[in-house]
């Protein structure tokens, strides 16, 4: 029986997440496993007095690396499933292998294990013992999905369907997870393994372990052709393991997941590609998207990110050791090139080297990492940019408590890359906010992030936040394309869909939590969720 | 101008197999990469050729090593940082070779190179071996001077006069001497030396540049020579194991011991404690 426990100060840290939210709950519990989860959740809902009140809010956690407060408590119990970690089997099936975790398996850890052929496997039956001598036998196999905090578990990157730059070549979490299994609010259990059950149309119909059929209606929206997190996934015919990832915790608690594996390339070269204008590096983008064969990721870094860079390598010893930037620089465009071999990578360098002739830069002004080493200077460069932000915000705001980071997490369709940059460009200079801009312009998602200096231009860039979504969505775009729409963005789902489609959404959730206990305030206002059971 | 860097091949991970025959290490090219002190005397070694170059003379930067065939790898990645060309001694008589027998091996590839050689730029020690030996040795092979634990050079130097003029911008040597900079137990000395010289370099004087586009792609024609001994003219009696007058007898790696012994009570009584524990290491 896993304990609940009052939520006390030693528990404080549960009450927030990465996006810097505060919430409040009023007890906690750390499940290892499934029956944990279902113990935990029938006994929420055993009320102590007998009474037929609604039973509370329980807000699921994985790592709280989330951006978008999806894991910070609006109240209610927090469930954190970080002791959740075990690594529970392994097969192989048409040489692909698929691992099964519990949610809390963090991903650095996963991907230390694959590296060093050390994943825990006490307690695992012949048939996956003998899957894994045959993993550790062939080429080194990785997990792609490769978000920005490896310290993500799992499940998290499973609820919220993560991304990360390689999202550009391989796509977010949803198609890697091949079954998960999904405990309810009222602790029965749904069993879902890809290609098993799919809609008709827009209805789908489910079975729960205890033999309950659960028949619900899809919403009608149409999803967006971009890179997306924005609300629940629906399309006709659609597989239902598609529904549950991405659901923001709002459906159930992932108790176990499967993720297909995939061989890691044999060549991965990072190119910083540097330019003296937006631009120039906008249309290399345009040019070589369809012109690289091996791309596995674009990524783009603004002139207020550069020289947020220079500053701190001027200034602060932990960033001493970041690459020089040439003073004529002013942004720089991250292609990795990922292939089998190295004649095929030296094939797409002297690509990138003509693409960028061709739009009036100098293939001189890169550096290609194709060492551990350089690598590791070029992942130092990439993320030292918002963790740089980060700490300037961090600065603001112990002078004035009032204001955070604005991060925009925003995408459109290809064709309209150049759109959506002027439009960033035309209404930051006009609203006079400061801003630094960095992110995977491979798909068209940039986080521009607003640097408010004062309460006044936080109010201000919050009200731009709001332009942009609807400027966006009248792009075809979407509102969120990594980060999930959490608590922080459910204002921008009903922009993106509009109020019908996001009660549609409600109504969905109903059908699996009747109390609408699960993730309460993630995706949509709770109140749109009352009145369920 | 012409600088020489020695550069080593070493494993890219502390899992180091040993041969247990030789007890040397087993060189296993593609987990191999460019020692990282030498890394950081190639970036002195460019940093002195960008500075000779802006003042309008000419000059040119080889790597050399002595290694396995697969070296050459490592060699064409130098080159694509900005080294002009490579020269591998790669034959199995080198095998085995101490820092004797390998320091021999570097003077005699010196030596092949056909053009006199102003500086010879080393890494302060290999992560693999640890001895630091290289440069020294190297200086005595050559029979010139050598300065170690280089943290920088400065210049320019006037023509043969020294001294005050050491004040220019970015590192540069010329008209035949060059003063370096180094780390000492007491803190900085400014050496001044007669060129040809060899100079050691400490990890933290430079970062290695990453190459660029137009020097990875050239780097795959550049001029990588490959000799044996016998190209070099090496005296096999003083190459590899024959060479070396040292042997390892046994390499192994360290058992951790995980014992522990907490250390209670008040702040007093711990420090009485840790007293007693270091006075019994003593």
């Amino acid at each position: 029986m896993t304990a609940i426990h009052p939520m006390t100060r030693e528990y404080a840290e549960y009450l927030h997440d990465e996006s810097r939210s505060v919430g409040s709950a009023d007890s906690i519990s750390f499940p290892a496993d499934e029956d944990g989860i279902r113990s935990v959740l029938r006994a929420l809902r055993t009320r102590p007095d007998g009474s037929a009140a609604a039973p509370p809010p329980v807000t699921v956690q994985g790592a709280r690396t989330g951006l978008a407060a999806g894991a910070v408590p609006g109240g209610g119990h927090v469930m954190n499933l970080s002791r959740a970690n075990r690594f529970l089997g392994l097969r192989e099936e048409d040489g692909v292998f698929y691992l099964r975790v519990q949610p809390g398996v963090v991903l650095s850890e996963l991907r230390r294990h694959l590296v060093a052929g050390t994943i825990p496997a006490r307690g695992w039956g012949r048939a996956d013992l003998r899957a894994l001598e045959r993993l550790y036998a062939g080429p080194e196999q990785v997990l792609p999905t490769d978000p920005t905090e490896t310290s993500a578990c799992l499940g998290g990157m499973a609820a919220c369907n993560a991304s990360g730059a390689r999202s550009y070549r391989w796509g977010p979490m949803r198609p890697h997870v091949s079954a998960l299994r999904v405990v309810l609010a009222d602790g029965d259990v749904i069993d879902l393994r890809r290609g098993r059950v799919r809609a008709r149309g827009r209805r789908l119909a489910l079975s729960t372990e205890s033999g309950r059929s659960l028949e619900v209606d899809l919403p009608r929206y149409a999803m967006p052709r971009t890179k997306n997190a924005s609300g629940y996934f629906v399309e006709d015919d659609m597989d239902a393991i598609d529904l549950f990832v991405g659901s923001d915790g709002t459906l159930g608690v992932i108790s176990e997941l499967e993720v297909a594996l995939s061989p890691a390339p044999a060549v991965t070269w990072g190119v910083s590609c540097f330019f003296d204008c937006e631009d120039r590096a906008v249309d290399f983008v345009a040019a070589a998207r369809p012109a690289l064969r091996h791309a596995a990721a674009f990524e783009y870094f603004d002139a207020a990110a550069l020289d947020i860079l220079r500053s701190q390598r001027a200034h602060a010893a932990a960033f001493a050791s970041l690459p020089g930037l040439d003073d004529a620089w002013g942004c720089c465009v991250y292609v990795e090139i990922a292939c089998d071999d190295e004649e095929s990578a030296r094939g797409d360098l002297a690509r990138v080297a003509e693409l960028m002739s061709g739009v009036g830069g100098d293939p001189a002004d890169t550096w290609v990492a194709r060492t551990d080493v350089d690598r590791e200077t070029q992942r130092f460069f990439r993320h030292a940019v918002p963790e740089s932000v980060n700490m300037l915000i961090d600065a603001r705001r112990r002078a004035d408590p009032s204001i955070t980071k604005l991060g925009s997490d925003m995408s459109v369709p290809d064709d309209r890359l150049r759109d959506v940059v002027a439009l960033y460009r035309r209404t930051l200079a006009e609203a006079g906010l400061q801003s630094a801009a960095w992110g995977h312009i491979g798909d068209n998602h940039l986080h521009v992030n607003i640097l408010p200096r004062d309460a006044r231009e936080y109010a201000a860039g919050k009200e731009l936040f709001g332009v942009w979504a609807r400027e966006v969505t009248a792009m075809g775009g979407a509102v969120s394309a990594e980060h999930g729409v959490g608590k922080l963005k459910r204002d921008f789902l009903a922009v993106m869909y509009g109020g019908r489609a996001v009660a549609e959404m409600a109504a969905l959730k109903r059908r699996f939590d009747p109390y609408c206990q699960l993730g309460r305030g993630n995706l949509f206002d709770p109140h749109l969720c009352e009145g369920g059971a | 101008m012409h600088l020489v860097v020695c550069v080593k091949a070493v494993p890219s991970t502390t899992e180091v197999k040993m041969d247990p025959r030789t007890n040397t290490i087993v060189r296993d090219g593609r987990a191999a990469v460019l020692n990282p002190f030498d890394a950081t005397a190639l970036e002195l070694a460019l940093q002195i050729k960008e500075g000779v170059a802006a003042s309008g003379e000419p000059c040119r930067v080889t790597v050399l090593s002595m290694g396995i065939p697969d070296t050459e790898r490592l060699l064409r990645d130098c080159i694509a940082r900005g080294a002009d060309a490579g020269l591998l001694l790669s034959d199995r008589a080198f095998a085995g070779a101490d820092t004797l027998a390998t320091t021999y091996a570097l003077g005699c590839g010196v030596r092949a190179l056909g053009e006199p050689v102003d500086l010879i730029l080393c890494g302060k020690m290999a992560v693999d071996g640890d001895t630091a030996q290289i440069g020294p040795e190297l200086a005595g092979e050559l029979d010139i001077p050598c300065v170690v634990d280089v943290q920088a050079v400065e210049g320019p130097l006037g023509a043969g006069d020294g001294a005050d003029e050491g004040t220019g911008d970015g590192p540069i040597c010329r008209h035949g001497r060059l003063r370096a900079v180094r780390a000492t137990d007491a803190g900085t000395e400014f050496v001044e030396v007669d060129l040809p010289a060899v100079i050691t370099v400490g990890k933290d004087a430079a970062r290695l540049r990453m190459p660029g586009i137009p020097g990875v792609l050239a780097s795959s024609d550049a001029p990588v020579t490959v000799l044996g001994a016998d190209r070099v003219g090496a005296d096999p009696a003083r190459c590899g194991l024959t060479g070396s007058p040292t042997q390892v007898v046994r390499s192994f790696v360290p058992e951790r011991a995980d014992e522990a012994e907490p250390v209670r009570g008040d702040a007093r009584e711990q420090a009485a404690k840790l007293a007693e524990l270091i006075g019994g290491m003593a």
